[in-house]
Parts: structure tokens; sequence; C-alpha cells
């Protein structure tokens, strides 16, 4: 089992899918400014990489996100990994082995490595339910389990909304539900690995 | 769901169907349906439910993030018309998500209530 230490985001990939379309923009004004002042070079050089960027940064996450969770799957049964349970969030896989106490995990903002650890490096798992206001304006817009590993907190969210729902709202209790459940194999994993 | 049985689940679920009057109660009971959450597909057929069901003594016995599904088998004194319904829900802390109800009102689950 992998000793290394988990990282949920490669900074490099982060500032790359940001600021790459940004700097191939600006050079692209700059050899428009420069050269072609004028004409349709000038307006292929301002089109194509606004166009392009707007592209990259609404869909590219997404695909490289996607490939990376193939790639999780694919290490997961070259070693064997039981996929009990697995939560796919939108920032962050989780794939857990209740049989041999494993969990696997693949990040939106880290598509450089997978992890494979033990799960008896979870030190501690909970629910945040994201309830703000109280009685009758008790609400929630985000409902999500989290844990640790390695002293690195871990959020998955199983529901986000951009507007608050009431706590008894069937959305809110769906997320809390699996989030519960979530919670509750991660505690089983852990405590098989501790066995 | 459909709304008009959404309705008639919170309000006239024990109304008889053929000749409108209260039915009673014959028994009730608590089943797990093997379906976790984010997962639940509709059934209209009792077979599936049939071989499906899981008797359960309470909520506490449900692993956290499956279904349950609450039985309540009436018979009406008037016309002697029987009808099962299922409530398929979800356990969620002290609360029910309830997702689903099916009326089956032609006999389809007497054999199995008499297991």
């Amino acid at each position: 089992m992998e000793e290394k230490k988990l990282k949920k985001i490669n900074v490099v990939y982060l500032l790359l899918y940001i600021f790459a379309p940004m700097v191939i923009c600006a050079i692209c004004f700059w050899i428009k400014g420069m050269f072609f002042p004028k004409g349709n070079m000038a307006v292929i050089l301002t089109m194509v990489p606004c166009i392009l960027s707007i592209v990259w940064w609404i869909f590219a996450g997404k695909i490289v996100y996607t490939k990376t969770k193939n790639k999780l799957e694919k290490k997961l049964d070259e070693m064997g990994f039981e996929r009990n349970h697995t939560f796919n969030g939108s920032s962050c896989t989780v794939v857990v082995d209740a049989v041999h106490g494993n969990i696997g995990m693949a990040f939106f903002w880290n598509p450089s490595e997978v992890f494979v650890l033990p799960a008896s490096r979870i030190t501690k798992t909970w629910v945040d339910d994201g309830k703000t206001g109280a009685g009758i304006f008790a609400g929630s817009a985000r409902v999500s389990f989290l844990f640790t590993i390695d002293d690195i907190k871990v959020r998955v969210n199983t529901f986000t909304s951009n507007q608050r729902w009431r706590m008894d709202s069937d959305y809110i209790l769906t997320g809390i539900s699996k989030a519960d459940m979530m919670v509750d194999v991660l505690e089983e994993a852990r405590s098989i690995k501790e066995k | 769901m459909g709304f008009l049985k959404k309705i008639r689940g919170f309000f006239h679920d024990d109304w008889c169907s053929k000749c409108q009057s209260k039915m009673e109660e014959k028994n009730r009971r608590l089943y797990m349906l093997p379906m976790m959450v984010g997962h639940y597909t509709s059934h209209d057929d009792a077979e599936y439910y049939k071989k499906n069901l899981i008797q359960v003594n309470s909520k506490a016995d449900i692993p956290i993030g499956n279904y349950a599904c609450g039985l309540i088998a009436y018979e009406c004194q008037e016309c002697g018309h029987k009808a099962v319904k299922l409530s398929i829900f979800l356990p969620v802390r002290d609360e029910e998500k309830l997702e689903d109800a099916k009326y089956f009102e032609n006999g389809e689950m007497d054999n199995f209530i008499e297991r």
C-alpha cells in the first residue's frame, strides 16, 4: 500500500488551468498589435484565443477529471481493490474497499496523481449539513462529508445549490443520507484496517 | 410520485376505492428495500417487492442510506375490498423522505402478507 502523502492540489496544474489561456490570449493580442493591426488575421488573433479560453475553462477541467477518475479505476482494478462504495463528488472521488479497509481517491485539482491509501490513516470523519439560521429560518445550501488523512482535511460535497433549502427538503435529506452513509462506510473501512 | 397519489398518500390512503368508506387496518409491517440512496428505481410489479423486501423490527435495523418500506394492509368492512399500501421512504436521522407509494388492490400481495 502506498505511503505517499495525500496531495489535493497540484499547484502547477491549477495555475496553468487559470492563467495559461490568459497568457496565450495576451501573446496573440501582442502579435496582432505588432504585426497584424487590421484585416482577417487581426480578427482571428482576437477571437479564436478568447473563444478557446472560454471553452477550456468550461470543459477542460471536467474532461481531465474524468480521465483522472478512469486512471484511478484502472489502478484499483490492477490492485484487486474491491469497490464497495464509490462517491463521485465534484472535486473529489472517493472509492472505499470495505473488505480490505482501503480507500482510493482522485482530485479535480490534482490530475497527475491518484491515491490508494489504508483507511487506518483516516483520523476523523464527520458530516457537515451546512445548517445556518434557527427555527423556521434554518436551511442549507451545501451538505458534505469530511475526513482527515495525515492531518489534511478532505471535503466531498453530496449536495450543493445556489439557493438555501429548508432542512427537511428532499434535496437536503438526500444529501445528509449520502453523507451519513459515506461516513459510516469510511468508519467501517477504518475499523477493518485497524483490526 | 404522481401528485394525486401523493395527496392520497398523505390524507386518504385508508379510503376504500370501491365504496369510499374508511377501511380497517389489518396489518402493518416495516421492511428494508435493498436500494441505496441516489439509486432509487420505481417498480410497479408486486413480484419485485415480494422478492426483495426484508422484514425488520424498527428503522434502527435498516443500514444508513438504504430505503425503508412500510406495508399497511387494509380491509373494507362495508364491501370487503382489500388493499395493500407500500410507502417507500428514506430514513434520514429523525426524518423520513417519502419517495414513493404503491397501492395493490387486486390481491397481488395477499400471499406475501400471509407468510
